[in-house]
């Protein structure tokens, strides 16, 4: 798995690459937390294009990352799910707790 | 010659991508199709996940073991560990109502598969999954 982030206006964008499961989910958890809490961005911006496979842990890690945003007065934004993520999301019950966009562009200009 | 597909590992959370290969290619040559075989592997997965956590704490050198097989309406696996059991009560997953970090995998398992059984037995723990033919998975949109 590959996540790096990068700027786009007032928004900031984790773009990650690859599964995450158990195995690479701490990273990605580290990478929102770090964003969030240290960084205090505005709008954070999930890009799951590259990710075919997602796990319960990795739902967590966008959970606590949601959660973190409310406490935060920040956004959080997910965009680019595969059907696999998709469906993760929604067999967990949480895709309606989302900011769920299709594409870099529908949720960079999300009011 | 017993009619399975044994895969023995270590619970490091570097192999999950090799079983999952493997569970998904297996769903598949005993007929589930592409959107079962997703769901199938993503139980099998969550499954392991619970094994690395719960029964070994989180130690990556301990031995696991999944069994594949084709039964009549299905498949069947099961997994063997030799960690902490657990308690059929304290198997309870969460209210999905409650949106937190956590506790999700045991849901996603019940929800997948058919029949789910888990057994603390003298020395190890067995969870055996089945998953029905033609049992669709509800992702209750």
């Amino acid at each position: 798995m590959q996540i790096a982030t990068r700027q786009q206006g007032n928004s900031t964008l984790v773009d990650v690459q690859g599964d995450i499961d158990l195995y690479n989910s701490p990273e990605v958890r580290k990478i929102i937390l770090e964003e969030l809490k240290e960084k205090k961005v505005s709008r954070l911006i999930v890009n799951l294009t590259g990710v075919r496979y997602i796990d319960s842990s990795g739902v967590a890690s966008l959970v606590e990352g949601l959660k973190v945003s409310r406490n935060m007065s920040s956004r959080f934004m997910l965009y680019g799910l595969s059907p696999a993520a998709r469906e993760v999301l929604e067999l967990s019950r949480l895709i309606r707790v989302f900011e769920v966009y299709g594409t870099e562009q529908e949720a960079l200009q999300a009011k | 010659m017993d009619n399975a597909v044994k895969l023995n590992f270590p619970s490091d959370p570097r192999y999950l991508g090799v079983v999952r290969g493997a569970v998904e290619r297996f769903a598949a040559l005993v007929g589930f199709d592409e959107e079962d075989c997703r769901w199938i592997t993503l139980a099998v997965h969550e499954a392991l996940t619970n094994v690395i956590r719960h029964a070994y704490h989180n130690q990556y050198d301990r031995p696991v073991e999944v069994r594949l097989r084709e039964r009549d309406e299905g498949m069947e696996v099961v997994m063997v560990d030799h960690g902490t059991g657990v308690k059929q009560e304290q198997m309870c997953g969460r209210p999905l109502d409650d949106v937190r970090p956590g506790g999700l995998g045991l849901h996603m398992i019940r929800e997948i598969m058919s029949e789910t059984d888990y057994l603390p037995l003298e020395g190890r723990n067995e969870l055996h999954l089945f998953k029905k033919r033609g049992s669709k998975t509800s992702v209750g949109e």
